[in-house]
């Protein structure tokens, strides 16, 4: 059965909303800054979430009052769910031409997301236990997500989380797509979920040595400009930079979008999750160069016809090394031929969210026929690759492959391919 | 702190809760369920308001309370 892409909705630090993630993009605005601390982030900049539920207006009221009720003061990456939720459900017209509630399912693409709403709680049972707010109990959950999303939208098919580290979100979406293509349900809400790190887990990684910036003031940037810091596929790379970020896919059988009267953004054509057999934060070119290789196996396409790869990218020392070791084994001598970029140079690594923010990345270059620029690739690792510059490249694009792969082994693909082929 | 301070600490607390309330509603002898708090924002309620007031009174206690007017009365012993 085909599976469809009928709505989408995106978050991030540069952008609330498609239309303004796509012009962002386009234009290359980078949302990465340093905190008040120092710290290296693409936070959400002055996200309103009263606001973002009044924008939705052509939603029944209803559906915005449910959202208020459910998640005014829930915690960030709930707000963010609900938000980009509401933001597809609009685009794919499901508030005008619905489908059944009961045919209708969520994924949430995430884990462990409860770590900076447990340090913001925590004061509180320390002063007393008896202070804990009950509602702790629920919001701890990381399927609080897709109950509340669930509870906004009505929404009373199939749902659950998933989970694969940084390839959660590409997990998600698997996912989806296997409950659309099975006939579980008509349309199914993918959602990568915005990771908002705690102070222990920012750390970690601080410790561990990935992130950008963090050299021997503790996470901290010296005096060089915060967005040039976060350099994917660039020699001078240094690690990732967290970034704030979630996306909504509305997934669609063929049949029912054309029921429904719904334009298709892209077929989900190809996607691929397998494991390298290794619980370490250690990329393996093999492992990776099997996802994309298999993926396009599925969408019946040979590597020669990808117009356009969304890389995982994240800026990492090891890991760009391995993926464009993974690209250079599946693409051959077309390895050229492909655009590629990295849309972490702009928001940061979104984490769980970062599988659906960048097939929204994806999504809307294949849409409007360009490619958004590399931030900060001045002297690229590899001579035979087509990066994206330092600006925009109009680029007609059909053939979309967007990579996610994270720490455990988790590689996978996703193969979009738009209306016009 | 009378009366008073508790039963508008526990108004103000509810409005948290249910914000799209009437505030003229949160009346001593109302209970939090007619008012359409369900049992979690119950117990967000009485959190709240115990962390507010600086009150800690076991969970075991507010087994017979009633009212918005009863769990007034039993805080204001906790004081």
């Amino acid at each position: 059965m085909t599976v469809v892409v009928t709505g989408a909705g995106v978050l991030s630090a540069i952008a609330a909303g498609v239309e303004e993630f796509a012009a962002a993009l386009r234009a290359g605005r980078s949302g990465i800054a340093a905190r008040g601390t120092g710290e290296l982030s693409a936070d959400l900049a002055g996200f309103d979430f009263g606001a973002a539920v009044a924008a939705r207006y052509r939603l029944a009221e209803p559906i915005r009052r449910a959202a208020l009720r459910a998640a005014a003061r829930a915690p960030l990456p709930v707000q963010a769910a609900v938000t980009v939720a509401l933001q597809a459900w609009e685009a794919a017209g499901l508030h005008a031409e619905p489908v059944p509630a009961d045919r209708t399912g969520v994924v949430v693409g995430g884990h462990n997301l409860g770590g900076a709403y447990a340090d913001a709680v925590r004061p509180r049972y320390r002063a007393s236990p008896a202070y804990l707010p009950g509602r702790y109990a629920l919001r701890y959950l990381d399927t609080d997500h897709v109950g509340t999303v669930s509870q906004v939208l009505g929404i009373t098919g199939e749902g659950c989380t998933v989970g694969g580290a940084s390839a959660s979100g590409n997990a998600a979406i698997v996912h989806g797509c296997r409950l659309v293509a099975c006939g579980e349900v008509d349309a199914c809400l993918v959602i990568g979920a915005l990771t908002e790190l705690s102070a222990m887990e920012r750390q970690a990684f601080v410790n561990l040595g990935a992130l950008a910036g963090a050299g021997a003031n503790g996470g901290r940037h010296s005096d060089a400009e915060p967005a040039t810091l976060c350099r994917p596929f660039d020699e001078d790379r240094a690690g990732f930079v967290p970034g704030q970020a979630a996306a909504c896919l509305v997934l669609e059988s063929a049949e029912s979008a054309r029921r429904r009267g719904a334009r298709a953004l892209a077929t989900v054509a190809g996607y691929a999750l397998r494991l390298d057999g290794n619980s370490l934060a250690d990329p393996d070119p093999a492992g990776e160069a099997r996802v994309m290789a298999e993926a396009l196996r599925r969408a019946g396409l040979g590597p020669g016809e990808v117009d356009y790869v969304n890389t995982h990218g994240t800026g990492s020392r090891l890991g760009d090394e391995a993926e464009v070791a993974a690209l250079r084994k599946v693409f051959g001598s077309d390895l050229g031929r492909p655009w590629l970029n990295s849309t972490k140079g702009l928001v940061g690594h979104g984490l769980c969210a970062a599988g659906v923010v960048e097939a929204v990345a994806a999504l809307v270059q294949l849409r409007d026929g360009f490619v958004h620029p590399n931030a900060n690739l001045a002297r690229p690792i590899d001579g035979e690759c087509r990066f994206a510059g330092g600006r925009a490249e109009p680029a007609e694009l059909t053939v979309a492959m967007s990579n996610g792969f994270g720490f455990g082994g988790f590689n996978s693909s996703v193969v979009f391919v738009g209306p016009g082929r | 702190m009378d009366d008073d301070e508790v039963l508008d600490t526990i108004r103000r607390t509810v409005l948290l809760v249910l914000p799209d309330l009437e505030p003229d509603l949160v009346q001593p002898q109302r209970t939090l369920t007619e008012l359409g708090a369900n049992s979690i924002d119950r117990a967000e309620v009485v959190s709240l308001t115990m962390e507010t007031l600086g009150v800690d009174v076991p969970v075991a206690a507010f087994a017979g309370v009633r009212d918005i007017g009863g769990l007034a009365a039993l805080l204001r012993r906790h004081l």
